[in-house]
């Protein structure tokens, strides 16, 4: 891998350097609590320090409510709304949430390839930020803690600036184009790295194995404790829409108000919500609250075999923004070892 | 890059009634390119669109061997398939895929073939009988079991019906059994009552199940204490789906452990996949 450092004098050079190649998207304070992806005018407005967003970087590549066809009733035709996407920069993606883009780009890119996203996935340039975790993260569980493709640019911080990983050709030109925006990585500067990654992974709430999670999980379905859980939960779709992996949709036509016309649109839809699992005639595969408590559960534990990770990256979004308080990790800890869910060694 | 939601015209060529609410689709691809190229495997589905109102999966019911031509067997359920029922001869629609895996029915050669329906589980498995019938050599006894709860509601009844005569001669046997109606003059009890009537050999046989997935457990069994191979038993199933394509997340169904997309890895597994995942039947 090719790395180059860049200076904490010329960070702010670089970010408006990177508007160059697109749109810059970074997080910025919105609130309290609370971080968002905007759009970037001030480089200085970004936020380095942010854990998670509101809204995960899923909605650059597959928005809330798209478009898909205009539809000619009359005459039977369907007029694909494939945008011209300009190029947009995204920075400041912390690894999980780069694993979670590979994990879309396999579902949406690797068989029956969706244009709408593979249109948007090209134009956009992802730039990673290293970070240190909350008590909500567990992605070094997930072992998605450290990510080795899908960025173009990652940056890991130094106590004087950032170590950069090159991470594609896209990369490389950013780097071989601004030539004094950076310089050689030193020995001092490998050190600092070190350092930073033993610090980071000292600072998780639970470490150890969490590969066989989802033969507990399996096996543990009908304990008690779930229908407690499950008993809590409002239903709200709060954890999917937050989640940077969850990427269910629903369909529909919408006719004008002469009938002439009609809109094809799709929009999130979450697993957690009744009409998810229902179907004509009015049976239901997931009819009780438990049943779509659990399918959140099953489906984010399971294998995920383009990438040999779960589809869950254990970014913790769900439990931080859950109105219940419903604490996923928690609740997998309680199924991986009954009794002593806060193992922390290290 | 092609546009996978992207619909092939097709024209309504004929339609014909099944039963009271069940009606058979006949369809003819506008584009003689598509027409020539397109074709599937038995099992397999297709989105059906129609513009303004949505898509629907449905099963494809007749032989891939008829080139440009496809059937679909369409019960009237809700918003989309009333509408589909108003379709006349001549009235144009859109369609994509086919999708999913299909039956295995390259497997199936030397075999002997046994299909059991449920209701409208019959649609996907006229496909196979059909497909079979076009390659009689290529395969040995055949038997199929259609079910209904009334004589009125057996799919595909009289084609069925007609060809009894040649059927047994051809080494094929048909079962049309219904449960709740005395005035029906043929078999009755449910499908897996009439397995041990098969024209099947057990040990050399495949065997495909559809009808609603509650028979399948009872299913299954009968056909295990009849020596039927439990590695040569297929089902298929069914969810709601909006995509076909393993994008929508609707049709995800599982465990933790076995986590599947109808669309694209089913409609159609095993007896021991479905053994092994809660929740898939
Ligand atoms: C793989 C597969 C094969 C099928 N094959 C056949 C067939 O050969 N013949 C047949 O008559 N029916 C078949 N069905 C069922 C058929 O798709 C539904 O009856 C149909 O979608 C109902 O749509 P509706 O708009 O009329 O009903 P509504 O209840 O108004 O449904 C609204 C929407 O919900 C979705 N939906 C509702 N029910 C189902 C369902 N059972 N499966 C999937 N999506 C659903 C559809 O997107 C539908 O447009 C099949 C389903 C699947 C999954
Ligand atoms: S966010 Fe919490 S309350 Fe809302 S659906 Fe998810 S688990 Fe239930
Ligand atoms: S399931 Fe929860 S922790 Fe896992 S990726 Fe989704 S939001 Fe993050
Ligand atoms: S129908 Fe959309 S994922 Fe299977």
């Amino acid at each position: 891998m090719r790395y180059v450092k860049l200076t904490e004098e010329k960070l702010y050079d670089f970010l408006e350097k990177l508007k160059e190649y697109g749109k810059l998207y970074a997080p910025v304070k919105i609130s309290d609590k609370f971080y968002d992806r905007k759009e970037i005018e001030n480089v200085e407005d970004i936020a380095f320090e942010y854990v998670r967003t509101i809204m995960p970087a899923k909605k650059f590549f597959v928005p809330p409510k798209e478009k898909m066809f205009d539809i000619d009733i009359e005459n039977g035709e369907y007029k694909e709304n494939v945008e011209n996407v300009e190029p947009f920069v995204l920075f400041g993606m912390h690894a999980c949430e780069i694993v979670a883009l590979r994990i879309l780009d396999a579902i949406y890119m690797d068989e029956f390839a969706d244009i709408y996203y593979a249109s948007r996935r090209k134009a956009g340039i992802i730039i990673g930020l290293s970070c240190l975790p909350d008590e909500h993260c567990f992605c070094n569980l997930r072992r998605t803690d450290f990510v080795d493709i899908g960025f173009d640019l990652f940056l890991h911080e130094l106590p004087d600036g950032y170590l950069i990983r090159v991470g594609s050709p896209k990369g490389h030109k950013i780097v071989d184009e601004n030539p004094s925006l950076f310089t050689q990585v030193t020995q001092k500067d490998i050190d600092a790295f070190r350092e930073f990654e033993e610090k980071r992974q000292k600072m998780f709430r639970c470490y150890g194995s969490f590969d066989n999670i989802r033969y507990l999980l399996e096996l543990t379905m009908n304990d008690e404790f779930w229908d407690e859980e499950a008993d809590k939960c409002l239903g709200c779709g709060n954890c999917t829409m937050t989640c940077p992996t969850c990427r269910c949709y629903d369909v529909q036509d919408i006719p004008s108000i002469d009938g002439k016309e009609a809109i094809r649109i799709r929009f999130w839809d979450s697993c957690q919500f009744r009409s998810h699992g229902l179907v004509a005639g009015g049976h239901n595969f997931r009819p009780t609250k438990k049943d779509r408590f659990l399918n959140r559960y099953v489906c984010k534990n399971s294998y995920f075999y383009p990438l040999g990770t779960s589809y869950c990256v254990g970014c913790g979004n769900c439990t931080y923004f859950c109105p219940a308080g419903i604490d996923f990790l928690g609740n997998l800890l309680k199924v991986r070892s009954v009794g002593e869910a806060e193992v922390k060694n290290g | 890059m092609d546009n996978v939601y992207a619909l092939y015209k097709c024209r309504v060529l004929r339609t014909y009634e099944l039963t009271d609410d069940v009606r058979l689709f006949l369809f003819r691809f506008e584009n003689p390119e598509i027409a020539e190229s397109w074709t599937f495997v038995p099992g397999q589905f297709v989105q059906l669109s129609i513009a303004g109102m949505g898509e629907v999966p449905i099963s494809i019911c007749s032989s891939p061997m008829r080139r440009g031509f496809f059937e679909l067997c369409i019960k009237k359920a809700g918003r989309v398939t009333s509408k589909i029922f108003e379709l006349k001869p001549g009235d144009i629609v859109g369609v994509r895929g086919p999708y999913g895996n299909g039956f295995p029915v390259d497997k199936f050669e030397g075999n002997d073939l046994l299909l059991i329906a449920a209701g409208i589980g019959m649609a996907p498995l006229r496909s196979v009988f059909t497909y079979a019938l076009d390659n009689r050599w290529k395969f040995g006894n055949i038997t199929v079991i259609n079910s209904a709860r009334f004589g009125k509601k057996l799919l595909f009844k009289k084609e069925l019906e007609a060809m009894r005569d040649v059927a047994e001669a051809e080494n094929i046997r048909i079962i049309q059994t219904v449960t709740r109606d005395p005035d029906w003059p043929g078999w009755v009890g449910r499908a897996q009552e009439h397995i041990r009537h098969a024209n099947t050999k057990p040990e050399k046989s495949y065997v495909c199940v559809c009808g609603p997935p509650q028979i399948y457990t009872d299913v299954f069994n009968k056909l295990i204490e009849h020596g039927y191979d439990p590695r040569k038993i297929y089902v298929t199933l069914e969810r709601r789906m909006k995509c076909g394509v393993g994008k929508c997340g609707h049709c995800i169904a599982g465990s933790s452990t076995f986590l599947k997309y109808i669309c694209i890895d089913g409609p159609v597994f095993g007896y021991y996949d479905i053994i092994s995942t809660p929740g898939l039947i």
